[in-house]
């Protein structure tokens, strides 16, 4: 499904090149739950950055469901986030202005999916998270481990094939962080949705099947987790 | 403390350059705007102020009340001010002054003529002086003017006489060739904003009519000044004029005539009456002028307070800081308000610069000598800093209240939004009141350049080019060489046609008299306006005969020309019937029979409907004008050939002429002033808006970043995002509209409504000022709402 090929990412500051990522070719299957570790500065997140094509690699080609998607423009790039991929932030990065539901909608309104369906879908968002009763609320009168079920929720209402998660527990309570990697194991298991995720922590790591090292830049291990 | 604080604000300014010059740039605008209108303003309330008695003079002037309409005349009748002098216990002075004009000769001692000019002069009371305290250079005006022949002389007409004013005294001059005056006195020159712009006083005793007896004649050029005594008031002095009313109006005209005492600080404000100087700005205009300035203010009062609102958000951290540092609020209102008025002050300084460039252009368009002086009028400098504390004020208290109430934990969390509370929705009104103000000055603007487009090119009944209106002189001996003059400029080439006449069709001098048709027993129940002219006068100026013929060459028959509208208020049926009546003026036992009918043709400004008009045929001393109708090959050749004919068939006299079509154009002054004001200003507020919509655009913009990046990686197009943030604006923009319509709309039916003939109002000016705000809102909003949308997702979206 994603098929990386010696991705380099370099900033050019006068004249000398400080490297984030360098060589780092890998290939990810459908419905792998990939955890990417690494000390701080190890460019996990740039790597994310640039599967999620948020960020562009310097050099290296990058293949999305066997397109390469690099020099991709804005507009096809945009096609895939409506139809493919789903984001989740370790800030979570709720619309603060609209309610629970209203967050959950808005990747669909983008995606041009129609009323019916689109109150449809949200409330089964809402039941399968079991948020029905907060659906009014606004992210700021909900706790962390509830807006990062909202952001998880948001990023599922599109059917995405994809899940990229930076750090998505890295603001929560382990108990809350526990329940959210339950789900994104279930949801990996169940409806073999691919999960990348950014994480420093071991134990969340160990709900994916496979662990990429990221050290300075460069991929040190690439690990088959075996339950 | 303030020193701080100063240095705090100069450095929070400095940081935020782009907000800071918008601020700068958007207040020092409309500041020099205030500024400029608070100058013109001020020096239009200066007219008349420098005497010592200003409040208890009054000029008398002259009202008739007609059963359609009535009348407002500056002049009153000349036995007036002798009957006032004697009937009134309360007038201290009683002052008759008489405008007059013509040449003056000052001959030299061997009495050859060495200059020759035509001045205006006065003939003026002694007691004038003693109402309005000129300061004299040499002579006592209390006797200098006593005497029949004497006259007093401004500095500069006596050095212009006889090249320096201290030997003036004593020397002679020659009035309009004939009488001999003695110079006895010289006074400082009048002040530009004077009324009264006397140059040259003649005594009133040597005046002409100074003796006459009739009360039923009126010219503005006779005028009234009186000086309340001290402690009486101006009411008190109804009473004794009802008396003095019925005493001297004894036959009954067709209208009823009264007098009032106008105050003298009016005399330049009322426009209805008109004064020596030829110089009224009307109080509605002052006021329209006002209004203006202060909606210039408040747009520029309210980007600042737009801004600062904004801009709360991203310096909540440190006013959390400062508050759990143990600042009260009290300090902090300080420390905002004194960065409000050091942006306040800066806007100030540019301001200055911006009123000294622009000055030259408004005192051109107003054509008034007006200056900036900061230390020569100690009232501009209170002005302005009376403006800054104001602007100051107005525009930091609400922001500083604002910030200065933030909760100082969430304020350290960056945890603070005004988007949401109340704020935001004072800013949404703000912005609405500022677009508001915006539509409704492009919607004036456009009306009015759209009624002066009209009043340019409406058909007036007759044609104005190419006419030159030559004066000439109507006193008896002149009047015999008439017709040699005309030969002589008829053979002129290039000359079509010649006529003389009292005024041409379209004049703002016009004679009213009343007459009697067809032998009524009494006179018609209204007034006509009366010219006189040859046989050549419709020929000459195009005007169009709908039945009968024009005069004949022959001098003894009495012959008369009438338009439409005079037929129309007389209720005959058709012109032809009218064709050999007979029309009787001021107790005329003869009359003159009507032997054409003219088309109507507009005979003043179009504010005017179209008055009866009585054309009567005479070359006597009611002639005043020589109208030349040219071909447009060589115009100024023509006149020159004109000129030369004309000095040598009146050596004695001064030539001078204007164009038709230039007098014509003289009427819409005021709208040409009005119409470069209001383009000027409408330009200077949609600038202000505009840059204040530009700051806050980036403001939101930075502020919606997180949001429009989060949005962006749900699939939100760059499009969608730019709409979304143009939305909100476009719809602040079209509310502004909404209400601004009715407000123009109100506006601008006041004003065309002063207009006889006026275009009729359409929704084009509403659309056109509507598409204006809403394409440059669009443009400018999306400039920087692109530039946001197009930002990269990942910075934004980087850790808290």
């Amino acid at each position: 499904m994603i098929q990386l090929q010696n991705i380099e990412k370099y900033y050019a500051n006068k004249g000398v090149k400080s490297y984030i990522l360098r060589h780092v070719s890998t290939t990810i299957q459908q419905g792998e739950f990939v955890s990417i570790m690494g000390p701080s500065g190890a460019g996990k997140s740039t790597l994310l950055n640039i599967l999620g094509m948020l960020e562009e690699p310097t050099y290296g080609t990058y293949e999305f469901m066997g397109e390469n998607v690099v020099s991709l423009n804005e507009r096809k790039r945009i096609e895939l986030y409506r139809n493919h991929i789903g984001f989740v932030f370790q800030a979570y990065h709720l619309i603060d202005e609209m309610t629970v539901a209203e967050n959950i909608e808005a990747p669909l309104l983008y995606k041009k999916v129609g009323s019916a369906e689109r109150k449809s879908r949200v409330a089964e968002m809402l039941d399968r998270f079991n948020m029905v009763a907060k659906r009014d609320l606004f992210p700021n009168q909900l706790s962390g481990g509830q807006q990062q079920l909202v952001g998880i929720a948001r990023a599922l209402a599109a059917q995405p094939l994809i899940i990229l998660a930076d750090e998505p527990t890295g603001n929560l309570q382990s108990a809350q962080a526990l329940q959210i990697m339950e789900l994104f194991r279930k949801l990996n298991e169940e409806e073999n949705i691919t999960i990348i995720q950014v994480t420093h922590s071991e134990i969340n790591a160990g709900y994916g099947n496979r662990i990429l090292h990221l050290l300075d830049g460069v991929i040190s291990e690439d690990l088959q987790v075996v339950v | 403390m303030f020193k701080l604080n100063l240095k705090i604000a100069l450095r929070n300014l400095w940081k935020n350059k782009g907000y800071t010059f918008i601020n700068i740039a958007g207040l020092s605008i409309g500041m020099a705007c205030c500024i400029l209108i608070f100058i013109f303003i001020n020096y239009q309330l200066s007219y008349d102020q420098q005497f010592a008695n200003k409040d208890r003079i009054y000029r008398v002037v002259s009202y008739w009340k007609y059963v359609d309409g009535e009348e407002f005349q500056s002049g009153v009748p000349r036995p007036l001010a002798p009957a006032m002098r004697n009937d009134f216990g309360m007038l201290e002075e009683v002052a008759a002054i008489q405008r007059s004009g013509g040449i003056f000769k000052v001959k030299d001692a061997a009495g050859l003529v060495r200059l020759k000019t035509a001045e205006e002069a006065y003939y003026i009371e002694p007691q004038f002086f003693k109402i309005f305290d000129y300061p004299w250079l040499q002579g006592d005006p209390q006797k200098a003017l006593a005497e029949p022949n004497t006259v007093a002389l401004s500095r500069e007409m006596a050095t212009k006489f006889f090249g320096n004013w201290q030997t003036a005294v004593g020397k002679t001059l020659e009035f309009k060739n004939k009488d001999v005056l003695k110079v006895t006195g010289v006074f400082e020159d009048v002040p530009e904003n004077s009324s009264n712009p006397i140059k040259i006083a003649i005594a009133y005793a040597g005046y002409e009519h100074s003796k006459m007896k009739s009360w039923r004649s009126v010219s503005s050029g006779s005028q009234c000044y009186i000086l309340l005594t001290k402690g009486s008031d101006i009411a008190d002095l109804e009473g004794p004029k009802k008396a003095f009313m019925n005493k001297y109006y004894t036959d009954k005209g067709i209208g009823k005539e009264d007098h009032f005492f106008q105050p003298l600080a009016e005399v330049h404000q009322d426009a209805r009456y008109s004064n020596f100087a030829h110089k009224t700005t009307g109080k509605g205009e002052l006021a329209g002028l006002l209004v203006i300035g202060v909606f210039l203010l408040i747009t520029a009062c309210i980007n600042f307070i737009n801004l600062a609102t904004a801009q709360a958000v991203s310096r909540s951290k440190e006013i959390g800081v400062r508050k759990v540092m143990g600042s009260r609020r009290k300090q902090l209102m300080a420390q905002f308000l004194t960065e409000t008025l050091t942006i306040t002050f800066f806007a100030l300084l540019v301001a200055c610069i911006l009123t000294e460039a622009a000055l030259p252009g408004m005192a051109n368009l107003f054509k008034e000598k007006i200056s900036f002086g900061l230390f020569s009028q100690p009232v501009i400098p209170v002005f302005m800093i009376g403006m800054v504390l104001f602007v100051g004020f107005v525009a930091g208290f609400y922001p500083a209240m604002i910030m200065s109430g933030f909760d100082p934990i969430l304020a350290i969390k960056n945890k603070v939004s005004i988007g949401n509370g109340g704020g935001g929705v004072l800013r949404k009104v703000l912005v609405v009141v500022q677009f508001a103000i915006t539509v409704i000055l492009i919607t004036g603007t456009l009306v009015i350049l759209k009624q002066m487009k009209y009043m340019r090119e409406k058909p007036l009944g007759f044609n104005p080019s190419a006419i030159a209106m030559v004066d000439v002189p109507s006193d008896s001996l002149s009047i015999l060489k008439y017709n040699l003059l005309k030969s002589r400029v008829l053979k002129e080439s290039g000359v079509r046609s010649v006529s003389l006449c009292s005024t041409g069709p379209s004049s703002g001098d016009s004679n009213f008299g009343n007459f009697t048709y067809n032998h009524s027993a009494k006179d018609a129940d209204f007034e006509a306006s009366i010219k006189t002219s040859d046989e050549n006068y419709l020929q000459t100026f195009g005007l169009k005969l709908i039945a009968g013929k024009t005069f004949t060459k022959n001098d003894n028959l009495k012959e008369i020309i009438v338009n439409e509208t005079l037929l129309k208020k007389l209720s005959v049926s058709s012109p032809e019937v009218a064709i050999g009546k007979i029309i009787q003026m001021g107790g005329d036992p003869v009359g003159a029979s009507i032997v054409g009918v003219v088309k109507d043709f507009n005979n003043t400004n179009l504010r005017e409907p179209i008055a009866p008009i009585l054309i009567e045929k005479s070359t006597g001393p009611s002639t005043t004008t020589l109208a030349v109708k040219m071909d447009t090959r060589d115009i100024p050749g023509v006149m020159k050939n004109i000129e030369a004919i004309w000095n040598s068939v009146y050596p004695e006299h001064v030539y001078d002429s204007t164009f038709m079509q230039d007098d014509i154009n003289k009427y819409y002054e005021s709208e040409r002033v009005m119409g470069t004001l209001f383009k000027v200003f409408a330009g200077v507020i949609i600038f202000i808006a505009f840059i204040g919509l530009f700051g806050l655009i980036s403001f939101v913009a930075t502020q919606r970043t997180k949001e429009m990046a989060i949005r962006k990686v749900l699939g939100a197009t760059t499009l969608e995002l730019v709409n979304m943030l143009n939305s909100s604006f476009m719809i602040m923009v079209l509310l502004a509209n909404l209400v601004a319509w009715p407000v123009a709309y109100i506006f601008i039916d006041h004003w065309l409504s002063r207009y006889a003939y006026r275009i009729e109002l359409s929704v084009w000016p509403f659309i056109t000022a509507m598409s204006i705000s809403m394409g440059i809102t669009l443009m400018t909003v999306s400039f920087r709402s692109f530039k946001a949308a197009k930002t990269n997702a990942v910075d934004a979206l980087k850790y808290e």
